[in-house]
């Protein structure tokens, strides 16, 4: 691992029962670098992206992430690995519906003995970034997909991760929406600095990309 | 655990939330109604004792004479002897022994249903001391009678005459009401024990078949512990006889009849019914609830709640939910119990222990105590009530979170 390498994947191969959905995959990415994994549905884009945000255990190979191999840690060191290193972006937004716009954002800060103060002030910092100041107290359900989307960017930079994972963040919305979200997540990788990896099957998206990585039936082929 | 997160779940989720507390509600209300129910026929069944100050009666059945003349006891109680009443005062759970004679005295031209009292007594119809309408009630040392209202009115004493009683002559002194308020132990006259004593010693009708000392009487009121009463009650059957007629409050409840007062084991096991339902409804909802919030606790678990964070957050949620849940059971509970409490309940009152001769004008005639049921919520069932049911939550909430936080995330957010 050279030192820029804020994540690498070594070996890695994820079966279910017989079916071997990520094969001998080994991948790296630098810090503050923006990769794009490509390929068709079913490839095992998601699946190596869950190995490699420790959502998923690897059954051979390593990962590590700032150095820290992820693949012998135990289900709670997993979840507060995540919740110190990484954020997500998922297709379906995945916001709780009861809890508001700002409550979304604070919710991985939740189980962290900090004033309600503070949460609030750090989710409405980041909800204004992203333009969404005004919903601040409005539930999911009264939000648009696009701004839906937004909330859960700010929920996945909450904690200040290293790196950001996005599951085909764009996949449920329109092309003008999915632009704009695109637009932010370039200007968070170049302003902050946040290595991301994003899972898309739209390589035209995919191009706003430093690097692309493609996929093809559970192995890296470029 | 995030309180707000908690508040938002349960108001936001109405149909989930609404669901829970009133499956669990309504067991929790037939829980505490069953029991209140069966709680107010105990306090009812003991009622009769209560009006004559005691927790159980003893009588003696026994032969009347074949000629009905003069003094004579009832065949329902015949002579309970000195003797007798020395080995039941020191059994255990005996608090007091209040001491009476039935008697039916035949003159030429009237008959008389005579109760001899002791009047500084507690323990006994010296109850009837709060009864007196007119005079004074029965004073130590004389030898004077007390007429029952109605039987005054029908015979036209009042008070200053003198009533002639098996050749004796008692001046009235006062006029009870003892009728409205008891239903056992009534007569037409009331004497002093002693001057009852002498009446029945002297009958020797009464003696051919009843054998009756100075000292003896037929009728016993017992003040006991009620925890001993069962105990006291199979004792007092082992001093004077298998067929002695021992009147308890248990006793008076199998006579009503209803299922709530026939057993222990009914209400028991309508309690555990009960309790089941109400765990199984908590059980199934809740279930339902939290299965339908994987992905959500897979979310949860992705930005770094760890299990126990989902467990206690899915814990608490449970045991609120289930807090409401028995507070609303309560408050139902409360609103049937009223509804309940203006029921009526006819406690019939055994032949034996009526006074009056079966063979005379209404003698025959099943006697009732009537009263409303006291159906009442005691404070130590609304709160082993409310208690129970944030037990059921924190089991059944404990149990499903600790399940439902083992899911892996990848398994529920994968969106292929």
């Amino acid at each position: 691992m050279n030192n820029g390498t804020i994540l690498s994947g070594t070996n890695l191969s994820k079966k279910y029962g017989d079916l071997e959905v990520v094969k001998h995959v080994t991948i790296s990415i630098n810090a503050g670098e923006f990769v794009c994994l490509v390929g068709k549905s079913g490839c095992g884009k998601t699946t190596l992206l869950s190995l490699l945000s420790g959502l998923e255990r690897p059954t051979t190979g390593e990962v590590k992430l700032d150095g820290t191999d992820i693949t012998k840690a135990t289900e709670d060191q997993l979840a507060l690995f995540r919740r110190e290193n990484v954020g997500f972006i998922f297709q379906s937004f995945n916001l709780i519906p009861t809890l508001t716009a700002w409550e979304n954002v604070a919710l991985p800060l939740f189980p962290i003995k900090m004033s309600g103060d503070e949460r609030h002030r750090r989710a409405t910092e980041l909800l204004e970034k992203m333009e969404l100041g005004h919903r601040m107290d409005h539930l999911p359900a009264a939000l648009s997909g696009g701004e839906k989307q937004r909330v859960a960017i700010a929920r996945a930079l909450v904690n200040n991760p290293k790196v950001l994972f996005a599951d085909e963040p764009t996949g449920n919305l329109d092309s003008s929406t999915g632009d704009a979200i695109m637009e932010i997540l370039t200007k968070l990788h170049t302003e902050k600095g946040v290595a991301i990896l994003m899972v898309t099957h739209e390589v035209e998206l995919a191009k706003t990309s430093q690097r692309l990585i493609r996929m093809h039936d559970g192995q890296v082929i470029a | 655990m995030n309180l707000h997160y908690l508040m938002n779940e349960l108001y936001y989720q109405k149909r989930r939330t609404v669901t829970a507390i009133i499956g669990l509600s309504i067991g929790i209300a037939l829980l505490i109604i069953l029991n209140s129910l069966s709680m107010a026929y105990r306090q009812a069944a003991q009622v009769p004792l209560k009006e004559i100050g005691a927790d159980i009666t003893v009588q003696r059945p026994g032969d009347v004479p074949k000629d009905l003349t003069g003094a004579v006891f009832p065949c329902s109680a015949v002579t309970i002897s000195d003797e007798e009443l020395k080995k039941i005062q020191p059994l255990p759970g005996v608090r007091g022994i209040g001491k009476a004679i039935l008697l039916w005295v035949f003159d030429q031209n009237r008959a008389w249903i005579v109760l001899g009292i002791e009047q500084q007594n507690p323990v006994g119809p010296s109850i009837l001391r709060h009864s007196v309408t007119e005079g004074r009630f029965l004073e130590e040392g004389k030898s004077e009678a007390l007429v029952e209202v109605a039987y005054a009115r029908q015979f036209n004493l009042k008070i200053g005459d003198s009533i002639t009683i098996a050749n004796t002559t008692f001046p009235v002194v006062g006029l009870a009401d003892a009728s409205r308020a008891a239903k056992i132990a009534v007569a037409n006259v009331y004497l002093p024990l002693a001057e009852a004593q002498k009446l029945a010693a002297s009958s020797s009708q009464l003696q051919s078949v009843s054998p009756f000392g100075p000292n003896d009487v037929n009728l016993l009121f017992i003040k006991a512990d009620q925890e001993k009463i069962t105990g006291l009650a199979s004792a007092l059957k082992d001093i004077l006889g298998k067929k002695t007629t021992i009147g308890t409050p248990d006793s008076f409840l199998k006579l009503l009849g209803s299922l709530f007062a026939l057993s222990d084991k009914f209400n028991l096991a309508a309690s555990i019914i009960a309790i089941f339902v109400a765990v199984l409804i908590a059980f199934k909802t809740m279930a339902g609830n939290i299965a339908e919030r994987a992905r959500e606790i897979g979310v949860l678990k992705a930005v770094g709640w760890t299990n126990r964070n989902v467990v206690t957050q899915l814990l608490a949620e449970a045991i609120v939910q289930c807090f409401i849940a028995g507070i609303l059971g309560l408050v139902i509970a409360a609103i049937a119990a009223f509804a309940l409490s203006f029921m009526k309940v006819n406690i019939p009152i055994p032949w034996d222990m009526s006074p009056t001769p079966h063979f005379l004008p209404g003698g025959g005639d099943q006697i009732f105590k009537t009263l409303r049921l006291p159906v009442h919520i005691p404070w130590s069932l609304a709160a082993f009530a409310i208690l129970l049911s944030v037990l059921i939550g924190g089991l059944t909430g404990g149990l499903l979170a600790r399940n439902i936080s083992k899911i892996k995330p990848s398994e529920v957010l994968r969106h292929e």
